[in-house]
């Protein structure tokens, strides 16, 4: 029994992380209704810029300066992402962005492994000696803060879309576009901070996981990619509570499946329940009230 | 003007004439390499074409190699990016068995030179077997058992099973009171899976541990807190991580956290890279791993500063590519190839056969024995990483 409980926590702060590369899928589907597929590449990439940008100006920089470096990064790729894959490809053809930002996923990854050879980099963590304990329960203290932050960091993207007038264009494009146009709203400016908002929620998502894992690689960015895409397809498209509740879903049934059935068989059951979801709740956890057809 | 325009006619007439003259002193011979260039193996590839290119540099300036008609050509190296992956490493094979080069030296990844020595002639001679008829040699690609695929394939990596038995006898006598071993493995990747199940668990064994329990993860896992708390609970007195620097780097952090401090630590042979030390230095400190190389001698420290001008590291696998050129050279030396382009398949064969024919040849740390299936014992040495470095723990020969 403590073992279940202790893969569930460990996987539900560990999910914290999928949740923000979730968040950054849905989001953008939410507003233009397109994937983005280079978003968990963009993310880690994100991170390997601030970390390396930050190191190269300060060798000595603390933890924060770097997770901060990698948020701004995050927020330039994700301005990037846009005006190379969706602002000059038309958008009414739903298959030319998908595949720019397949492109655009494959060209970051061999940027990355171009400029780093391929070689891991250490990236840096706050409290990863620190383990609270309760008897044999024990919690990672880096974990924790990872979970924290990205909680933080899905507040105030809440808190951007339910309270600012940036919000209130973003969610009026998303909902009718023609009549957001109609009311004075610039679709273009709209749809570019759409991707910088979520590029900096994306850099922060990379630096979050380079703290978590302690190191980055671009081994990250496919198994990211999917999951990404497996926590926003259970959340609900568009949805963001849903991106929330489903990467930590899907990050404590991970860590279960792997406990009971080996990690040779973990995916497989993770994308059984993604199968599960498609059939029978093909709109998500969060999925709008109207007939599957 | 006019005079200047005459003179440069004149000075462009005369480098006209002298080109075909320049160009029949400067015969050359080619030498493809292939490994990984792109993709999270990428630094294996980049070392090992800088090491090529090195020692190519090397043994041109001393006037490169002997040709049947006693005349001499220069060493030509191109290298190729298989992406460590099979089909693009067989599609590389064919296109560098569609140039004049005569002979290859990789691939990288066992997993790309599995199959593609599978589509080489397996028997030389058989005319029933259209499979390719070029010799390769591989300088990283370290998987047990490989070269007997075909007579054509050669390999100069270090043999796991020997050096992997000599570190666990070794381990035996100098921590007599460790009774135990938990292995930890990368399961999905060939050489990771192939070194632990087939060596490292059968020496552990034989030198009188005993497994204590495995665990598993995948070369992209990123969480290992379930496989380090298996690790806590079997206790074992040693801990064998057979894994690529990535998740090693991984496991060893959460390690780490979990508090768990075996009384010894052991790595896989690949992971005794600068990737490691990048990764986890402060975690990795005191992991010991068997390899075939370290800069213990002037020309082992040679071989790493020449390299190092051509932008690469030196490790067990650039150097393996470092020894291949002069193996090759030595080869070809005896083989008096004619270096003709009507002759090119002759001169394959002649180089299949002076490698088939060595039975020993000089590596970077002494003698390397080989065998009649084409495969090396390198002499080897224990290293372990300390402070930020690998240094020479101990050397079993």
């Amino acid at each position: 029994m403590l073992d279940l409980l202790q893969s569930i926590s460990d996987g539900v702060l560990y999910g914290a992380t999928y949740a923000l590369i979730g968040i950054g899928f849905t989001l953008v589907f939410g507003v233009m209704h397109k994937i983005n597929m280079s978003y968990a590449a963009a993310s880690v990439g994100g991170a390997y810029a601030g970390l390396l940008v930050v190191k190269a100006v300060a060798a000595s920089a603390p933890p924060w300066l770097i997770f901060l470096g990698s948020v701004l990064a995050g927020g330039m790729l994700g301005w990037v992402v846009y005006v190379a894959c969706f602002h000059f490809i038309p958008l009414a053809n739903p298959l030319a962005t998908l595949m720019s930002t397949v492109g655009m996923l494959l060209l970051i990854d061999e940027v990355i492994v171009h400029g780093t050879d391929g070689m891991p980099l250490g990236f840096p963590a706050l409290f990863d000696d620190v383990m609270i304990r309760f008897g044999e329960f024990t919690l990672r203290g880096d974990l924790l803060l990872v979970f924290g932050i990205s909680v933080l960091g899905m507040v105030g993207l809440l808190l951007l879309l339910y309270r600012t007038r940036l919000g209130l264009a973003t969610r009026a494009v998303s909902q009718q576009p023609v009549a957001a146009q109609l009311c004075g709203i610039r679709l273009v400016r709209v749809n570019a901070l759409t991707f910088v908002i979520t590029g900096l929620l994306g850099g922060l998502a990379g630096a979050m996981i380079g703290a978590s894992v302690g190191t980055l690689s671009p081994l990250l960015t496919t198994p990211l990619t999917v999951k990404g895409l497996i926590v926003t397809v259970i959340g609900g498209l568009g949805s963001i509570p849903g991106a929330i509740i489903a990467g930590l879903l899907v990050g404590g049934l991970e860590n279960v499946f792997q406990l009971y059935r080996g990690v040779t068989e973990r995916d497989l059951y993770v994308m059984l329940l993604l199968f599960v979801f498609l059939v029978f709740r093909p709109g998500g956890l969060f999925a709008a009230k109207t007939g599957r057809d | 003007m006019k005079n200047l325009l005459l003179a440069l006619s004149a000075a462009l007439c005369g480098v006209a004439f002298a080109a075909p003259a320049t160009l029949a002193q400067d015969k050359t011979i080619n030498i493809a390499g292939f490994g990984a260039k792109s993709g999270v193996v990428r630094s294996f590839g980049v070392n090992s074409e800088a090491a090529m290119l090195a020692a190519a540099d090397v043994i041109n300036k001393a006037g490169g190699v002997k040709l049947a008609d006693g005349s001499k050509a220069k060493l030509a190296v191109e290298f190729y990016d298989d992406r460590c992956n099979a089909e693009e490493g067989i599609s590389v094979a064919r296109r560098i068995y569609g140039t004049n080069a005569v002979v290859a030296v990789g691939p990288t990844c066992s997993n790309v030179a599995e199959p593609l020595f599978g589509v080489l002639q397996k028997k030389i001679d058989d005319a029933s077997d259209s499979g390719m008829q070029m010799p390769i040699f591989t300088d990283v690609a370290i998987k047990v058992g490989l070269a007997k695929i075909s007579q054509w394939a050669f390999r100069n990596v270090p043999n796991e099973m020997t050096m992997y038995n000599s570190l666990y006898y070794w381990l035996k006598t100098k921590y007599p009171q460790a009774q135990t071993i938990f292995g930890g493995v990368e399961e999905d990747f060939a050489h990771s899976r192939a070194t632990w199940y087939l060596v490292q668990k059968t020496r552990a064994e034989a030198a009188g541990f005993k497994v204590a329990g495995e665990a598993k993860w995948l070369l992209n896992d990123t969480n290992f807190a379930t496989q380090v708390r298996e690790m806590k609970k079997a206790n074992a007195d040693v801990v064998a991580i057979s894994a690529h620097p990535f998740t090693t780097c991984g496991v060893l952090k959460e390690m780490a956290r979990q508090g768990v401090k075996p009384k010894v630590l052991v790595g896989l042979t690949s992971s005794s890279s600068l990737e490691t030390l990048q990764g986890c230095a402060k975690q990795a400190e005191g992991m010991i791993i068997p390899t075939s190389f370290a800069p213990v001698n002037k020309e082992a420290q040679n071989a790493a500063q020449v390299t190092a001008k051509f932008k690469g590291a030196a490790d067990l696998h650039s150097m393996a590519a470092w020894e291949n050129m002069f193996i090759l050279k030595q080869v070809m030396d005896a083989a008096k190839l004619s270096g003709k382009p009507g002759d090119l398949q002759a001169d394959r064969r002649k180089v299949r056969d002076g490698l088939a024919s060595l039975k020993t040849t000089n590596g970077l740390l002494g003698v390397t024995k080989r065998d009649e299936e084409g495969e090396a014992d390198k002499p080897y040495l224990f290293v372990h990483a300390s402070k930020g470095e690998w240094k020479v723990l101990h050397n079993p020969l």
